[in-house]
């Protein structure tokens, strides 16, 4: 919906995006407004939720090996910790 | 923003998205991501079918959950923002936008190090596995569940448990409940059932399903199925609690499972080790050396309940299942209490599995059934047994129709489970009941080999009674359910087609009699379950009226019933006028010889010139040959028109309104009009001898006195006669046979008729004072009517002589006018004097004696007819009553005896 008409939708759209990015701060999810829109876009596609959740975990953890890999296990930690 | 707006114009499609998001996570870019996004896509698209949790229950949990970790502005600040979100109407997919934030949230750090930790150690290595079979859904799926359940939070993750436990017994109460729609048969499914029953041990998920299902079975809670989730839940979540501090308190006593096994024991209704019955009791007792606390004794106690009930209810099977005498009835009683009891059994021996996989050291699983599982399971039970317990011991020392009265009486009970329990036995029980009516009201043949049925049958009565003594209601064995209105219509109906078949030799069945026989006996329900449908009442009316208007017509068209009727109304009671005036102008002169001196055979040649001189002629040669004279007892001094009847011979079917005692009835009235009748004859002989013979006695002009006194008499009898002959003939009989005519015309059974005509003979009989209250009235009129008779010989008497005399006084006459022929004298002195001398003579003689005769004649009629108005005045027949008024019309028997008429006041 956001895709299809952003002009007239422009102030609304980001009013939502605004509100759900502060819920996502409240619960702590880790996730920054650019990833929350594509999120929020899989979703709207109709992606079950809890998949993608699942891969976005696991793409963090991916990553966090992968820098771990990179510069050490302390890094892995804190990242994670963090998310 | 800007940027958001490009992206928004670029990503279309899903794939794309993931991409995106592959990149902006891991921050890598070009072929590196690939995989990454390969994977992603296959946990996507595998991951379609979930349950859908509605936006709700999300913002709740997540509201819990802010609150749990003490951030209870944060919650107020969500509850604000998700309330906003609802007033955009701008996502289409809200919930899940909100489940994914649920799902990434991390408020507990440390379960979320810890989880992540397990993360990292589980699936270790499975990016390169899924890179080398990207689409292998299968494996997928196959780690899935560990991720997922990790993926969860603690809250969650119970819940999902919870809800797939639920969903299995709820799909396997499914099971049960399409099998249950067969009520009669086994309520267990047995192919669910038989691996518990058959020693195998149940697998390690079944047994807890297995049994709850049973329990639930058994309870017959599987129609509703609002109440099982409760009920379920009561089971899951009780024992769970109380579990683990029993098994830690009953360490140093008897081991919980020892008891256990006890208990199965004696829910078998067998002592166990500790808990053991007790015979003088009549009771379980747990044994004192045991050690049991006293507070689980009391609960061992209530459990063993059950095994006493079962032991009561068992001892009543045995009993009379081998008792021949018992009956169908109890039979099926026995039947369907067996039928029960091995539902119970079948919860004991899964029971007894479950115990004995627990006692199995093999399997580490922790007990699982615990006492106050046990006490849950055999609660629904035991309250059922202790119905059937009731039961049994109401219905004790009953069989048949009182057996099902007994258990029809707690069909009323308020709670439905008992209800249906009831009338489930009740159906089986009633079925033989229902075979035995469905063969009695179609075939008339009575199976009841046992008594049992409502109807019974006397064999010694042989077919000529058997209308009215062959068969009668038990009344005791009528079930309550069937009304006493219904029971006899029962019974007319198989009556009537034993009737029908036995006496009047028709064997036509009774339509619909194909149909019903095929019916099946699941009808039986509709017996007692009257108050709701009528169909059983409607199958009676139909039956009953099938058959009843079948033998009518029989009787009507091949027995003409009315014929015969008719018949005897014109014969017996008088109606063919011609004939019976003419018979009686015949058999005068043989009447009048004394009875002993009367032959049947010159009778009987006068009967038949009787009817070829009448109308009579014309009747049905059948109902003319079946008329006959009959000579009743003679005693001394009786004169023919004492003993003289007619007869109407009457054989078949039709005896059975006709019968002996209806005959002896006929004869008793024919009787009584009969002399009615000859009064009326008698009269009408003195009248016309008084007409004869008054130009004759004008010569006589001192006998005018007399004369003129037996004028007053006579006019006193004829009126009186005419008016009783009235009464008899218009009063009595036309008003009542009118009334049987009508009757038999609308009647709808033979019992209708035949009461019908009983009636009518009775009312007759009451009417024409020939039953036991009018005697002294009917004593009257006998003497009336002997005076009439004693008239009509004083009269005779006095005529001849009176005749005599003036026939001498002619031949005087002659005599002188034959001397005056002669020549000589007329008469002379001497002559003279002796014809004076004569006459005087003659007249002193005949004058005073015949006028004391008809004086005391006179006077006792006056009296007798007196009496006779006062006492018909206070008869309680109304009819009767208006015989006075006719009787004394100008009110001349009042002014002679005011008394009389004041009492006939009083009467009124």
């Amino acid at each position: 919906m956001a895709a299809s008409n952003p002009k007239s939708k422009a102030p609304a759209v980001s009013e939502t995006m605004d509100i759900l990015m502060e819920i996502s701060r409240l619960l702590n999810t880790g996730l920054d407004q650019e990833t929350m829109a594509v999120c929020l876009r899989l979703c709207e596609n109709g992606v079950n939720p809890e998949a993608l959740a699942l891969v976005i975990q696991e793409l963090r953890r991916e990553s966090a090996s992968f820098k771990a890999e990179v510069s050490g296990d302390s890094t892995l930690i804190n990242f994670t910790g963090r998310s | 923003m800007a940027l958001r707006k490009v992206a928004d114009e670029q990503l279309q499609t899903v794939s794309e998205l993931l991409y995106r998001l592959c990149t902006k996570i891991t921050g890598l870019n070009g072929g590196d991501v690939v995989h990454h996004v390969q994977y992603a896509h296959t946990i996507c698209s595998s991951q379609t079918s979930t349950k859908d949790e509605d936006e709700f229950r999300i913002v709740e949990r997540l509201k819990k959950q802010l609150v749990r970790h003490g951030k209870e502005r944060d919650a107020a600040h969500f509850a604000d923002l998700h309330r906003k979100l609802q007033s955009q109407m701008l996502l289409r997919n809200r919930s899940a936008i909100l489940k994914l934030l649920q799902e990434l949230s991390s408020l507990d750090d440390q379960s979320q190090q810890a989880k992540v930790s397990r993360i990292g150690f589980a699936t270790h290595g499975i990016p390169s596995h899924l890179v080398s079979t990207p689409y292998n859904a299968i494996d997928v799926r196959g780690i899935k569940p560990q991720e997922r359940t990790s993926a969860l939070t603690l809250s969650n993750a119970s819940h999902y448990t919870g809800g797939s436990s639920g969903i299995s017994s709820i799909r396997s109460r499914d099971f049960s409940g399409g099998d249950a729609e067969t009520l009669a048969q086994s309520f267990i499914p047995s192919h669910l059932a038989t691996p518990a029953l058959g020693l195998n041990r149940p697998t390690n998920a079944d047994p807890h399903a297995n049994r709850l299902r049973t329990v639930s079975i058994f309870s017959r809670h599987v129609e509703n199925k609002e109440n099982i989730p409760s009920s379920q839940q009561a089971a899951n979540s009780l024992p769970r609690g109380t579990l683990t501090h029993q098994g830690d308190r009953t360490t140093h006593q008897p081991t919980e499972q020892g008891i256990l096994k006890d208990l199965v024991y004696v829910l078998q209704g067998i002592s166990g080790h500790w808990i053991k019955f007790d015979t003088i009791a009549d009771a379980y007792k747990v044994d004192n050396e045991s050690g049991i606390p006293k507070v689980y004794k009391q609960e061992l106690l209530k459990i063993s309940e059950c095994g006493w009930l079962y032991m009561k209810i068992k001892s009543y099977i045995d009993h009379h299942s081998t008792d021949k005498a018992f009956g169908l009835v109890g039979q099926s009683f026995c039947a369907a209490l067996n039928q029960d009891l091995t539902e119970y059994l079948r919860l004991i021996s899964i029971l007894e599995a479950q115990l004995q996989q627990d006692l199995d050291p093999g399997m580490q699983e922790t007990s699982n059934l615990t006492l106050s599982r046990l006490r849950v399971w055999t609660f629904d039970p035991l309250k059922r047994l202790k119905w059937l317990a009731a039961l049994v011991d109401t219905c004790k020392g009953k069989k048949g129709g009182a057996l099902t009265s007994t258990i029809f009486s707690y069909t009323h009970h308020g709670d439905p489970s008992v209800k249906t329990l009831i009338t489930h036995l009740l159906t089986w029980v009633s079925q033989p009941i229902y075979a035995t009516l469905l063969r009695w009201m179609y075939d008339g043949e009575l199976d009841d080999a046992y008594h049992e049925f409502f109807v019974a049958s006397d064999p010694t009565i042989t077919n000529e009674q058997l209308w009215r003594d062959k068969y009668s209601l038990r009344k005791t064995m009528i079930p309550s359910f069937i009304t006493m209105d219904q029971a006899s219509r029962i019974l007319l109906t198989g009556k009537s087609i034993n009737f029908l078949r036995q006496v009047c030799e028709d064997r036509t069945p009774t339509k619909g009699r194909e149909v019903a026989m095929n019916l099946d006996l699941t009808q039986a329900a509709s017996m007692f379950s009257q108050d709701q449908n009528s169909d059983f009442q409607q199958m009676l009316d139909k039956v009953y009226e099938l058959t009843s208007q079948h033998l009518l017509e029989v009787l009507q068209v091949k027995y003409k019933f009315l014929e015969h009727l008719k018949a005897m109304r014109r014969y017996l009671l008088l109606g063919q006028g011609d004939f019976i005036r003419h018979l009686m102008d015949l058999l005068e002169e043989d009447l009048a010889k004394p009875a002993g001196n009367l032959y049947m055979h010159n009778l009987n040649g006068i009967l038949e010139t009787a009817i070829r001189a009448t109308n009579a002629q014309f009747d049905d040669s059948d109902i003319l040959r079946r008329l006959d004279v009959r000579l009743l007892e003679v005693s001394p001094g009786d004169t023919g028109w004492d003993v003289f009847s007619l007869e109407y011979r009457v054989d078949g079917p039709i005896r059975t309104v006709f019968t002996p005692e209806c005959k002896i009835t006929y004869l008793r009235v024919f009787n009584f009009m009969w002399r009615a009748k000859r009064m009326e004859y008698v009269l009408a002989q003195i009248w016309k001898n008084q007409m004869c013979s008054a130009r004759h006695l004008k010569s006589i002009p001192e006998l005018s006195l007399i004369l003129h006194t037996c004028h007053m008499i006579t006019t006193n009898m004829v009126h009186f006669i005419k008016q009783v002959q009235y009464y008899i003939n218009f009063e009595v009989l036309e008003c009542a046979w009118d009334e049987l005519l009508t009757k038999v015309h609308e009647a709808k059974d033979l019992d209708y008729i035949i009461a019908a005509h009983q009636v009518f003979l009775d009312t007759i009989l009451s009417r024409c004072l020939l039953n036991d209250k009018s005697r002294d009235i009917l004593q009257l009129l006998r003497t009336l009517f002997d005076l009439i008779i004693q008239f009509e010989t004083a009269q005779g008497v006095f005529y001849e002589a009176v005749s005599s005399e003036v026939l001498t006084r002619e031949i005087f006459e002659k005599s002188k006018k034959d001397r005056t022929l002669k020549g000589e004298w007329e008469t002379n002195e001497a002559i003279e004097k002796e014809e004076k001398k004569r006459r005087k003579g003659f007249l002193s003689t005949i004058i005073p004696s015949t006028r004391a005769k008809l004086q005391v004649l006179s006077t006792a009629y006056q009296d007798t007819v007196e009496q006779f108005l006062k006492m018909v005045a206070s008869h309680p027949d109304a009819s009767l009553r208006f015989l006075c008024f006719r009787l004394d019309f100008n009110e001349h028997y009042k002014v002679r005896e005011p008394r009389g008429r004041s009492s006939y006041l009083r009467a009124k």
